[in-house]
This record gives structure tokens, sequence and C-alpha cells, in this order.
């Protein structure tokens, strides 16, 4: 019996090791996302500045960055300037960023955006309509949609210009490069 | 007079327990207590104070209004989420493991258990009756005993 005892518990230990060593080998801010790997929710919103609506439809073949962000979050101020330099890189491009201000008020947003140096199109998220459809658990969490329309990754928490040029390289179409 | 209470009795009871219909605002409230908050994530969205929740449970409230069933409402959420905002994790795929694996490990560790407090059975230093004995012995020794039980 305490043979059979030792051998069931060297073999939890193990079983445990390896459940650990598997769940540390992932990125804790690369979270597996439902939304991944689906088609991108039908996003059609105001612009921040008045000028009209974006529809995510109309960006079809494109890359498109969607930054969900708020003014008082400090994890997006941190991010910004590493939005700016891959809006600065790819906007020539077929990549556009979207900016989408969630849980804020339009005012500040957009007080926010221009002093921090934004000039890609945002959009208000009034009603958190649009971030529960892409399945966000808060600010700044950032989602990758490519040419197909397809959400291809997502990241929370503040990105660096790395994995924001990973990302986009990962799902740009080759002749675009 | 007694038959009467009794039937009166029996009436009110069976009239205040007649099953009758749920409102839009209970339906959307017993949804609101199945999905999880994304930012407290120990609290469902109908416990949760955060914004997040408060726009979760606008949702529901909104779709129960357009005349959504429970299970839409329900694929809508897992649609964006995945089965991670239900706070009971369905039985079956790999999420029942979480109900199987308690079960499994509480028989093993019961059985484990009764095995360490079970009384080991006795063994006898001696055996009573010798392998070895004679049939011939055997038999004898029985006829002696007979005789004996007769003698008292």
């Amino acid at each position: 019996m305490l043979r059979t005892a030792r051998v069931g518990a060297v073999v939890g230990v193990l079983a445990l090791v390896v459940v650990l060593g598997l769940a540390f080998r992932h990125d804790p801010q690369d979270i597996r996302s439902a939304s991944v790997g689906k088609p991108a929710p039908a996003l059609d919103l105001e612009r921040l500045d008045g000028s009209g609506r974006f529809r995510l439809v109309d960006y079809a073949g494109k890359v498109v960055v969607v930054n969900f962000f708020a003014s008082w979050c400090i994890p997006c101020k941190q991010e910004y300037p590493a939005l700016v330099r891959a809006w600065e890189r790819y906007r020539s491009a077929d990549v556009v960023i979207l900016g989408v201000l969630y849980q804020d008020s339009r005012d500040a947003g957009l007080a926010f955006q221009r002093r921090m140096g934004g000039t890609w199109p945002t959009v208000a998220d009034d009603d958190g309509r649009a971030a529960l459809s892409f399945g966000t658990f808060g600010v700044p969490e950032t989602f990758f949609v490519g040419p197909d329309g397809i959400v291809a990754g997502r990241h929370v928490g503040p990105i660096d210009e790395e994995t924001l040029v990973t990302g986009i390289e990962a799902i740009r179409p080759v002749a675009g490069r | 007079m007694l038959i009467v209470a009794v039937v009166a009795v029996l009436a009110a009871v069976g009239w205040s327990a007649r099953p009758r219909p749920i409102t839009p605002a209970e339906r959307a409230d017993a949804i609101a207590t199945e999905l999880r908050c994304p930012v407290c994530q120990g609290l469902s969205i109908r416990d949760s104070p955060s914004e997040t929740a408060r726009e979760m449970r606008d949702l529901v409230a909104q779709r129960v209004a357009e005349g959504r069933g429970d299970d839409e409402i329900r694929a809508e959420f897992r649609r964006s989420y995945g089965e991670w905002v239900f706070l009971t994790p369905p039985l079956l795929g790999l999420t029942g493991l979480v109900w199987l694996v308690p079960l499994v490990a509480l028989a093993v560790g019961g059985m484990f258990a009764l095995g360490l407090v079970r009384p080991h059975s006795p063994v006898p230093a001696t055996p009573l009756v010798p392998p070895s004995v004679p049939p011939s012995e055997v038999v004898a020794l029985r006829e002696r005993v007979r005789r004996e039980e007769a003698f008292e």
C-alpha cells in the first residue's frame, strides 16, 4: 500500500510539474481569445473628431490594428509612442491603426490623442459594445485583423513596437512588403 | 368543517405555488448570474460593480427585450469570450475534467485512506490444525469428541 502511495505521489508531482511547465511557457499577455481566428466583429462607430463613421468592412483587404484605449489609462500612455512609430512606418502601406476609445469621454479621448500625437482614425465605443464583441478584458488591448477580416492576434496590456511589427508582418500581404 | 379547512389550505398552497411566467428582468438577471465579469473575475456580472459588468448587463437586457432566446444570448458571449465567460464550466468537453478530476481524486484518496486505517486481519501465530494431520487421526479425534459429548 505504501509503495502504491509513493508511486501515486511521484506521478502527481510529475503531472503538476508538466502542467505548470506548459502554463509558464506562454506569455501571460498573449491570452487565448475566443475572438482570435474568427471574423472580426462588424465595427461601425462614430469617429472621435466628428468626421463621420468608421466601418471595418470598408477596410477589407487591409491589415487593421484595433487598439482599445482610454485617456485615464497609464499603460495606454506608455504604449502610445510605439503606436505612433508603427503608424509612421506603415501608414503608407495597407495597414490601418484604429483607436477605439473605451470607457472614457469623447473630449478626454480626443485631447489625449492630440496631446500624444496620434493621427490615425479613432472612434468612440460609448456603450462598450465593440469592446464586448471583441472580448476585451480592459484597456489597453490590441487586436490584429487580417486582410481577410479574420482576427489573427491579440495582445493584452501595453504593446511595444516589436510586437506591433511582428503582428502586422505576420498577416500583411506579401505583395505589400 | 375540518375537511373544508384542509381543502382551503391545500388550494391556497397550490395557488401560491402555481407556475407563473418569468419576467424579462428576471430572465436577464438569471443569465447575468451565469456570466463571469472580465474585470472582477470571481464575480458574476450581476454582482460585479465594474463598468464592464454594467455594459454586459445592459447588453443582456437589450437582447432579452429583442426577444432573443437564452441560448442565443449565451452564444453571443461565448463567441467573444469563450467558455471562460461562464462561471459554471460545462460538463462536456475538456472543461468537464474540472468536475471529473476532483471526484476521481476523492475516490482514490478515500480508498488510500481506508487502506491506511483499516485494521489488518490478525494472522494466527500457529495454525489451529496442522496441515499434516493424517485423516485417520482426524477420524479418531472426532470419535473422541462424540464420546465425551455423549458422556456429558
